[in-house]
């Protein structure tokens, strides 16, 4: 006689320390905007892990390098869902089973927008976490996560985002190409404020906002392909050589990069990641189903991957073994690769409504 | 977006528009609905100019993407959603922060200046998504990026419902 | 409510005329967010129209009125940019603009313009305290 199955007791997961081949796929959930969203995919094993809820107009969850045992995520909740009293909040939640085990309470002016990495950052040391606000009056909440509060807000006047360049120090981009230096004190309040010389045109070739970091240098691409790097020293933020993403032939091609998240960087290789597709002018939000690979050193092109659906945003695990994530915001499917020779590996379906940007630990 | 959308939409744009719609949801092309592809506009280069309609014609669908005003627009648009061109759905509230632009009305030959004002405090509408994303610039231009919710400026708040296509004044 | 129904009222359709170029310039650059009337949104956009008056009296308020971002940072050429703002200070000011009020020209906006401010609110604040009232 077979034995029966024994009965179960009905418990919750819990997770164990991050693995390098996690992914979270942020949501905002546009048709249901209350009701954003961020999803944890293993990678590897192709099977989602947990999520979490968070409220309206989300931009993404922000992953503290050393293990803290928190993620952290801004997000603005109305006491009615649509309409009362909007409260947003920084709440905390820890990586073990993904509930909310603290919350900071900030100034109800997070800037509502398609979501971007360089709406939120913490500080090189992982203590102050900073936060772009649009009323539509530009400035930055900052709030420290040690002592979990809210310390003030910084005003950057036409300037906008966060672009962390030390422990004390982040930079905005300026609506007039210059970038404005802001530094903190010690405990996280403005210590100044300073703007650099125009480094780019805004008018004829501005930068996308979505710019990765390899160590002390930000390396953005304009709309027609050209890469900046910007290099923060002790003297300020620096503009490197400039060099371009296309040949000429493939420029005149059309060959651009765009998407919502569309540059990764690897960082143990110095590798870029880009999303790149073949348009016209002011398509640098269009996705693409090239992936274009470049030694940032050396500017050289070293891989050309083809994706199999179109890709809106890009993400790659930082591990010796990297993974390349793709996913599309008119699509709810994750795909993943091999980042180094563009060998396709599995899909994970199903992950979010309107899948916006990615985080990798 | 496909590439004739994008061969249409830049022909019914006019020479005269000089700046476009702002609104985050410009990213889900392939969400629209109830776009036709073809335009109502039938300008093409090199083709003579079309005869002057009666001066405050205003030809066209006000639910349709190429409806003439929505030159520059990105978001539901309120006439799919209980609203019109210049007022909002009921319970919306229009918010006075926003985005302005030029439009060429084939009706009378003129340009006008169109205000996207957004309709807040209720989630989205959901029907007659409409987007473009010429001359956007990215976040830190904010008065040219169709990337920021203006509904931040309403009193109701960030909740977004849809957006309006309103005359203020003709640019020529 | 009542303030957003009133704003619709006041722009209703457009009359034959074109638009003014300054009037279409400040509806296209400026309106978004000082609206109509200049009158801003409470506690989001500052209102214009009591300031204005108030800040060409002095030579301080009038490089202030260029080098806040939304004036440098447009992409209104400097006469254009100094069309509009005579236009504001002349068609918007609620209290009367001072008599002795000349209009800027290019070339006085041209040299304030790019030095763009870093401390908006603080120097606005300064600029309007009621020490000032009447300087």
């Amino acid at each position: 006689m077979r034995a029966e199955l024994p009965a179960e007791p009905s418990t919750s997961e819990s997770l164990p320390p991050a693995g390098p081949h996690w992914v979270w796929v942020n949501d905002v959930n546009f048709f249901s905007m209350p009701d954003g969203q961020a999803f944890l995919i293993d990678a590897d094993a192709g099977r989602m892990l947990g999520m979490v809820s968070t409220g309206y107009s989300f931009n993404s969850v922000v992953l503290p390098k050393a293990a803290a045992g928190v993620i952290y995520s801004p997000e603005a909740y109305y006491s009615r869902g649509t309409r009362g009293t909007r409260t947003d909040v920084v709440t905390l939640y820890d990586t073990a089973h993904l509930k909310p085990v603290g919350e900071i309470q900030i100034p109800p002016k997070r800037a509502s927008v398609m979501p971007m990495s360089a709406a939120a950052g913490l500080t090189d040391d992982q203590r102050f976490l900073l936060i772009y606000n649009f009323t539509p009056s530009q400035s930055v909440t900052v709030v420290d996560t040690r002592s979990r509060r809210f310390v003030g807000e910084i005003e950057t006047p036409g300037c906008g985002l966060v672009y962390p360049t030390g422990a004390r120090s982040f930079f905005s981009i300026c609506g007039d190409g210059a970038l404005l230096n802001v530094t903190l004190t010690e405990e996280g309040k403005a210590a100044a404020r300073e703007r650099t010389a125009v480094m780019f045109d805004g008018a004829r070739d501005p930068l996308t906002e979505k710019g990765i970091r390899l160590g002390d240098t930000w390396y953005f691409v304009s709309f027609e392909g050209t890469v900046y790097p910007l290099r923060a020293t002790a003297h300020g933020v620096e503009l490197g050589r400039k060099w371009p993403l296309a040949t000429q032939a493939e420029r005149a091609q059309g060959w651009r990069s765009g998407g919502l998240q569309h540059l990764a960087v690897h960082r143990a290789s110095g590798r870029l990641y880009a999303i790149m597709h073949r348009g016209g002018p002011y398509t640098h939000k269009d996705p693409g189903t090239d992936v274009w690979v470049y030694e940032l050193a050396s500017h050289k092109r070293v891989q050309q991957i083809s994706t199999r659906h179109k890709a809106g945003s890009i993400a790659v695990s930082q591990d010796d073994q990297p993974l390349l994530y793709t996913c599309f915001i008119e699509s709810n499917v994750l795909d993943i690769y091999d980042a180094q020779t563009g060998r396709f590996l599995r899909s994970v379906e199903g992950v979010g409504q309107t899948p916006t940007i990615m985080v990798t630990p | 977006m496909s590439r004739l959308d994008r061969i249409v939409e830049s022909m019914a744009r006019g020479v005269a528009r000089r700046s476009s719609r702002r609104h985050f949801l410009g990213s889900l092309g392939a969400l629209l609905c109830g776009a036709a592809v073809m335009p109502l506009l039938p300008v093409a280069r090199g083709a003579p100019a079309p005869a002057a309609g009666p001066a405050g014609a205003d030809p066209g669908d006000p639910g349709s993407c190429d409806y003439w005003r929505h030159c520059a627009i990105d978001g539901f648009l309120c006439s799919c959603c209980g609203g019109n061109t210049h007022s909002c759905p009921p319970g919306t509230e229009p918010s006075a922060i926003t985005w302005v632009g030029t439009c060429h009305n084939p009706g009378d030959g003129h340009d006008y200046i169109v205000s996207y004002n957004d309709c807040c405090g209720k989630a989205s509408c959901g029907r007659c998504l409409c987007n473009r994303n010429e001359n956007d610039k990215p976040l830190y231009m904010p008065f040219a990026s169709n990337d920021y919710n203006w509904c931040a400026g309403s009193q109701s708040g960030i909740a977004y419902n849809c957006s309006t296509a309103r005359i203020v004044g003709r640019a020529r | 409510m009542r303030r957003a129904a009133a704003l619709l009222v006041a722009l209703a359709p457009a009359a034959a005329a074109a638009t003014e170029p300054a009037q279409a310039n400040y509806m296209l650059h400026c309106m978004g967010c000082h609206v109509s009337d200049g009158s801003g949104a409470a506690g989001k956009v500052p209102s214009v129209r009591d300031s204005l008056p108030r800040l060409v009296a002095s030579a301080a308020g009038r490089r202030f009125l260029v080098q806040v971002p939304g004036a440098s940072q447009s992409t209104l050429t400097d006469a254009e940019l100094a069309a509009v703002l005579n236009w504001m200070v002349r068609t918007l000011s609620a209290a009367p603009v001072p008599a002795a009020f000349r209009d800027y020209s290019a070339a006085e906006v041209a040299s304030y313009r790019h030095a763009p401010l870093v401390d908006v609110s603080g120097t606005r604040a300064r600029l309007l305290s009621p020490a000032r009232a009447g300087g």
